[in-house]
């Protein structure tokens, strides 16, 4: 919360500082649309706020988020410096501090049909970045075979904790646990989501022993960390293009494991897919581990060894 | 005797005088030309290097001459403390605070404080075209200093001690 009260302006900060307590440690989102009211979303509600800092279901006693201010918090969120911010504006969102995501919407300009980047800020969701550390505890086991890290596909539906479960299998890995010696992890974080990194400074931690790409391509950047930083395990998050298929592919007979994840609700369903599918009929990946919500974000619903057969519950444990 | 103490003090006050006056028309070019400096290094920690304004400036102040280089500093001083809420308005402080300690005049103010309203503003090709803008301007009147230190530097330091000689025969 410091960092994110750090690039406010004052008039917001001293709102949010009045917030309830029990509000402030469940914070997810804050919420900023000009001319709008300030909202916030904990735990699973949202709720406007007040001008002194309250909770309210009524938009019109919300405090205002006005014009001025959006300019305020775009040029405290840049340090003064928009330029600095091309590739963020780009993407739609800016990485702060502390691993923190800033999604910010509002006119967009077009340099010949392409996204140029965005003008006139109007939205901003300030979203706060929380550590599960030891999410992979559960699945550590299960991913070494006779000292060896098998290849994995994690194989989950949006919102379930595959990024995160995904980081801490790099943290896990690059400190070394109860399983393993520690390892060298090469992260290539296409949508700096596994490392948030900040001018290449991971601001999660990832391991004393990991070394991040952030914000390039996954399959290039695969093939430039085998060859430029050796690492024993390559982790990206969401493969799903051609060219991350052959990456993969290559990775793995390079003698590097290959850690990554891809959208889907079941092993089935992503065999379905043309890359993946290729993938696993090639038998690149050795351990399938499926997310659902079913009890709560992080659930491992299932997971499969090589053959697709699930691995016995002992096995698990 | 306290006659020849005096005509001494009015020669030697006079020759000040004049070689103040003439000091100052050899500063500007000078300084303008520091000041061009600072401004094409900024535009390198801004194009090249996406260097944030507030550390921009510091390194930019840090390397050029120190009158100049002092009002950069301020000013990323100001942002960093957040006494000012933009570029615009440290760069205005910082000159407010800083400019009568240098010889520079209101049209190198005027160039600089236009650029301030931009400064940080939009992406990078347009800071470099108001940058580069603001280059231009700033050499043409470092060209007309340079005119101006040629025609008036010697100018004023024989005329300060030329006018202290006249008082002295006026005096005797």
């Amino acid at each position: 919360m410091k960092e994110i009260m750090a690039i406010l302006p004052a008039s917001i900060r001293t709102i949010l500082n009045a917030l309830p307590p029990t509000v402030t440690e469940q914070l997810e989102e804050i919420r900023l649309r000009q001319n709008q009211p300030l909202e916030v979303r904990y735990g699973q509600q949202s709720s406007y706020i007040t001008a002194s800092g309250q909770l309210t279901s009524l938009a019109s006693q919300g405090w205002e988020f006005t014009e001025e201010q959006s300019v305020k918090l775009l040029n405290q969120v840049s340090q003064h410096s928009l330029y600095a911010l091309e590739e963020e504006l780009k993407r739609g969102y800016i990485t702060v501090v502390g691993g923190h995501r800033i999604g910010i919407a509002g006119k967009v300009v077009l340099d010949k049909g392409e996204v140029k980047g965005i003008r006139d800020v109007t939205s901003f969701n300030i979203r706060i970045a929380r550590e599960k550390k030891g999410a992979a505890q559960k699945v550590m086991p299960v991913l070494f075979e006779s000292g060896k890290l098998l290849n994995t596909l994690l194989i989950s539906p949006p919102q379930c904790g595959k990024t995160t479960l995904l980081r801490d299998m790099a943290r896990s890995i690059s400190y070394g646990s109860e399983w393993s010696s520690s390892r060298k992890v090469g992260i290539v974080d296409e949508r700096s989501e596994l490392a948030g990194c900040l001018q290449g400074v991971p601001q999660r931690d990832v391991g004393p022993r990991t070394d991040v790409l952030d914000a390039c391509p996954k399959a290039a950047g695969m093939m430039m960390l085998i060859r430029s930083m050796s690492p024993d395990v390559l982790i990206v998050d969401e493969i799903g293009r051609p060219e991350d298929g052959d990456a993969v592919w290559e990775a793995i007979h390079a003698g590097v494991s290959v850690i990554c994840s891809a959208h889907g609700a079941d092993v089935t369903e992503v065999a379905e897919r043309p890359m993946l599918g290729k993938l696993i009929r090639q038998g690149a990946f050795s351990r399938y581990i499926v997310l659902s919500r079913t009890k709560g974000v992080g659930t491992i619903q299932a997971i499969y060894d090589q053959g697709l057969k699930p691995l016995k519950k002992e096995q698990v444990v | 005797m306290i006659k020849l103490i005096g005509a001494v003090l009015i020669l030697f006050s006079a020759s000040m005088v004049g070689w103040q006056i003439g000091r100052y028309y050899a500063y500007r070019p000078v300084q303008l030309r520091a000041l061009l400096v600072a401004l094409q290094m900024l535009e390198t920690e801004i194009v090249y290097g996406l260097t944030p304004l507030n550390r921009a400036f510091v390194k930019v102040g840090q390397r050029v001459s120190e009158d100049v280089g002092k009002m950069f500093l301020f000013a990323a001083e100001l942002l960093n403390t957040e006494k000012a809420q933009s570029a615009e308005e440290a760069l205005r402080q910082a000159m407010g605070k800083l400019w009568t300690h240098t010889a520079l005049r209101k049209q190198e103010r005027d160039v600089l404080t236009s650029l301030g309203q931009v400064l940080g503003s939009s992406d990078r090709e347009d800071q470099q075209k108001h940058l580069r803008l603001a280059v231009t301007h700033l050499q043409g009147l470092a060209e007309e200093a340079r005119h101006e230190q040629e025609k008036y530097e010697k100018m004023y330091k024989s005329l300060g001690f030329l006018g202290g000689l006249l008082v002295v025969i006026l005096m005797f």
